[in-house]
């Protein structure tokens, strides 16, 4: 369902009637974490970024790289790869190359760094299947499902499983 | 027990218990005082007031077991104002007791909207009943004879006969408020929810009290014995009532308009002076000062550029609105601080009953002394606090406070002395701990760091008396031979040390073994904006709280010497443990120092090798947030000029690893 006419429906007040028959969609932005399409709800995203002045913390946890300043807020930057566990190599120019996702999570804003944005991808929510098992890099516990694209696997992540462990 | 509160209620529910907690807080002091007081009649009014305002606010929002609780504290208040019934230190417990299910019930409401349930306070219920009974032999001859005895007859639920001439909306009243004199009923009617208020009740109410008459005057007392009261002719006019009867019904009758009067005075008067504000949007308002400190640093650093760039009229102009922006935003700055600051007497109102519970529980005599506790403190600092105070007094009251005998054996006052004190001195605040006690040995302190393997017998030898207390600050140490249930349950004097550290204060230590102990903690007065050395290493910039840093000499390789292990650094004629801060923050070291920084951890001087200095910059901590709140050695970051984040070390807990092992290191 288009935005537009989603509006007008919600105008003509019989949006809950349709709203059954309707499938919900889910809005991600997709990014590249070694080979692996993954994706983060755009609700969770605050947005993105390629501030590139990271002040590094000493005696932090490995996979901090560094807090940066978002808009007066200082907002941790953490290498997600490292934090997900699965193999990476920090390039030298980890500072300078990447992209950063600013993500809402129960630990706060939390920024982490990507190799590549691929865009914005939408599907309806029946598309998701749960994850499968031992075919991707990625501990299931951080995924929250799998979509099926044209040409390739989209894995969508759980933020909140993924910053809730403890360190 | 959930409560349901109507969403229309939700405001007046959180008012409730935003007054319910400020009564129950003074509560406390009072209850203490008065214990020491008993016949202080301003006080025993003050309380009984404050108990019946909370039952008002709880009844007009149902919530009974806090109505229920409350009713019966301000009965039992109501009879020791009038003399019919006597404090003893039983009352008191049962009466705190009281206080606490109150406490509790209403952090349960606030908490989880939820209340203890009936059976839960039974028990307490009827302990206070036994009190308000009077099982002390002092109220047994009064209190039948006094205003309560229309109460108790009226819980057993006898019928009562009126005399003529009351409208029967009174005599419901009267009935639903057996122990309540006329103004009481009144004060009731006005508590009572508009739609369920009977307003034509008010005017006859009134006409009566202005008659002198109360509710004793219009009801006939049905006794079996066919009594006194059926003998008073017309009791309407009631020319001679008897004499007791008068007494004691009169005086609440006279005081409760009174005290009302004065209690509505003083809450007009607050309400003109103060208002609420949610401490959240006084976060928000601190947060965004900060941001505008930011931003006026920026200017001016913009502005000052711009100077050297280029003249002209508008750049004097631009000039000068940016120095009145650079004052007008550090009165700002202070103003908004200000908003945080706190008197102390927050957290020092809770130790006289705290005190009074541990004196008792250790059977040992002592008496609090509060002074400065108008002393402010910012917010933030003075949450942070309570916990360490508590453990320092309970300290004082376990280990230092002997027990009368003991005292006076020792040829000292059997009465122990607590005193709590608070001060400005420059920009810092001391708060304080002194106690009479027996003190603390230092040879004993000693030995017992000897035995948990926290210093070796060299280091122990050549320690003077403040290092050796400086021992109890150490992780793993507890003086105490045994550990009672009062002081000591494995957090220790360690955990005080590192909350004040982490407030950028320090703590001293002095005692005279048979003479007593006193604790200073230096705290500053805010912990928002910080004075701090900008310095560099590695690359990199950090901010050092400048209230930890000493002294800052230039770098010569021959002052430095290599001593076993440790480096030391000559200054003048001491001998300084030397660290490089990058070996501190285990980062690469290229060993191109320029300046060392000397700072005080505790009571020792450190050296720190560093590879810049920046200069000193007044800058606005900010948190590093949740998923970085417990690194070692950072104590936050903030915004440079240039939009960069800079961290902001704390040496004390860079150095802690390292603690141990310096202690008795000679300087």
């Amino acid at each position: 369902m288009s935005e537009a006419k989603e509006k007008e429906l919600s105008v003509l007040g019989v949006e809950e009637l349709i709203g059954e028959v309707h499938e919900k969609e889910v809005q991600v932005i997709a990014f590249r974490l070694n080979d692996e399409l993954v994706g983060v709800p755009i609700e969770q995203i605050i947005e993105i970024t390629n501030n590139r002045d990271l002040t590094p913390v000493p005696k932090a946890p490995s996979f901090v790289i560094g807090v940066m300043n978002l808009r007066g807020k200082i907002v941790p930057v953490i290498n997600l790869k490292e934090h997900l566990r699965i193999p990476c190599e920090i390039p030298e120019d980890i500072y300078q190359r990447n992209k950063i996702v600013i993500l809402e999570t129960p630990k706060g804003e939390v920024g982490v760094i990507v190799d590549e944005i691929v865009g914005s991808v939408k599907f309806p929510e029946s598309d998701v299947l749960p994850e499968p098992i031992g075919t991707i890099g990625i501990d299931v516990k951080f995924i929250s499902g799998v979509v099926q694209l044209d040409r390739e696997l989209l894995i969508l992540l759980n933020v909140e499983s993924i910053f809730n462990q403890e360190e | 027990m959930k409560v349901e509160i109507p969403e229309e209620l939700q405001e007046i529910l959180e008012e409730f218990l935003v007054e319910a907690e400020e009564i129950l807080e003074n509560l406390d002091q009072d209850l203490v005082d008065l214990e020491s007081n008993p016949e202080d009649k301003e006080l025993l009014n003050k309380i009984f007031r404050g108990m019946h305002t909370l039952k008002g606010g709880a009844g007009f929002l149902n919530l009974t077991p806090v109505v229920e609780i409350a009713h019966r504290i301000e009965d039992i208040f109501n009879k020791l104002r009038n003399d019919e019934l006597k404090l003893t230190p039983e009352i008191m417990d049962v009466i705190l007791e009281g206080i606490d299910k109150l406490k509790e019930a209403l952090q349960m409401l606030k908490e989880s909207q939820e209340l203890p349930d009936m059976e839960e306070i039974e028990g307490l219920l009827s302990q206070l009943d036994a009190v308000l009974k009077g099982e002390s032999p002092v109220s047994a001859e009064t209190s039948t004879e006094s205003s309560s005895s229309p109460s108790s007859e009226a819980q057993k639920g006898e019928e009562l006969e009126f005399v003529e001439g009351i409208s029967d909306k009174l005599k419901e009243l009267i009935k639903q408020f057996p122990d309540k004199d006329l103004a009481g009923i009144l004060e009731e009617i006005i508590l009572m929810p508009p739609d369920r208020r009977p307003m034509d009740v008010i005017p006859e109410v009134e006409k009566l009290i202005e008659e002198g008459k109360d509710v004793k005057d219009l009801i006939k007392k049905k006794e079996p014995s066919g009594g006194e009261t059926e003998k008073q002719p017309s009791p309407q006019k009631s020319e001679t009532p008897p004499a007791a009867t008068s007494e004691t019904a009169r005086t609440p009758a006279e005081k409760t308009p009174a005290s009302k009067q004065k209690t509505s005075k003083k809450q007009e008067k607050k309400s003109s002076e103060t208002i609420r504000v949610d401490v959240e949007r006084v976060e928000n308002l601190m947060n965004l000062v900060g941001e505008i400190v930011l931003d006026r640093n920026r200017i001016l650093r913009v502005t000052q550029d711009v100077e050297k760039e280029c003249r002209g009229e508008a750049v004097e102009k631009l000039v000068e609105a940016v120095t009145s922006l650079d004052r007008t935003v550090s009165d700002l700055q202070v103003a908004v601080m200000k908003l945080r600051m706190q008197p102390i007497k927050k957290i020092f109102s809770k130790f006289p009953r705290l005190v009074r519970d541990l004196a008792r529980k250790l059977n040992k005599k002592v008496q609090l002394i509060i002074e400065g506790e108008d002393t402010e403190l910012d917010r933030s600092i003075l949450d942070k606090l309570e916990d360490p105070l508590i453990h320092l007094v309970r300290n004082a009251l376990d280990h230092g406070i002997e027990p009368p005998e003991e005292r006076v054996a020792k040829g000292k006052p059997e009465v122990g002395t607590i005193r709590l004190f608070a001060y400005h001195e420059g920009d810092h605040i001391v708060v304080g701990i002194q106690d009479d006690g027996r003190g603390i040995d230092p040879e004993k302190v000693k030995k017992k760091a000897l035995e948990k393997g926290l210093i070796t017998p060299e280091q122990a030898a050549q320690m003077s008396d403040k290092e050796a207390y400086e021992l109890i600050f150490l992780p793993g140490f507890s003086t105490a031979d045994k550990v009672s249930d009062v002081s000591g349950r494995g957090v220790g004097m360690d955990v005080v040390a590192s909350t004040i550290h982490s407030l950028r204060g320090s703590i001293e230590i002095d005692s005279e073994p048979g003479k007593g102990t006193t604790i200073l903690l230096k705290l500053p007065l805010t912990v928002a904006i910080i004075r701090t050395l900008m310095l560099g290493c590695n690359g990199q910039v950090y901010a050092v709280p400048l209230h930890s840093v000493v002294e800052i000499v230039r770098y010569q390789e021959e002052q430095v010497k290599e001593v076993g292990s440790f480096r030391s650094f000559m200054l003048r004629d001491e001998v300084l443990p030397l660290f490089s801060l990058n070996e501190l923050l285990e980062v690469p070291d290229n060993n191109q120092k320029a300046f060392v920084v000397i700072v005080k951890v505790g009571e020792k001087l450190i050296a720190v090798s560093i590879e810049k200095l920046f200069g000193e910059e007044e800058i606005v901590i900010k948190s590093l947030g949740e998923l970085l709140s417990d690194i070692p050695g950072i104590a936050g970051a903030t915004i440079a000029g240039d939009g960069r984040v800079v961290l902001i070390l704390d040496l004390n807990s860079l150095l802690a690893d390292y603690k141990t092992k310096l202690i008795g290191v000679k300087r």
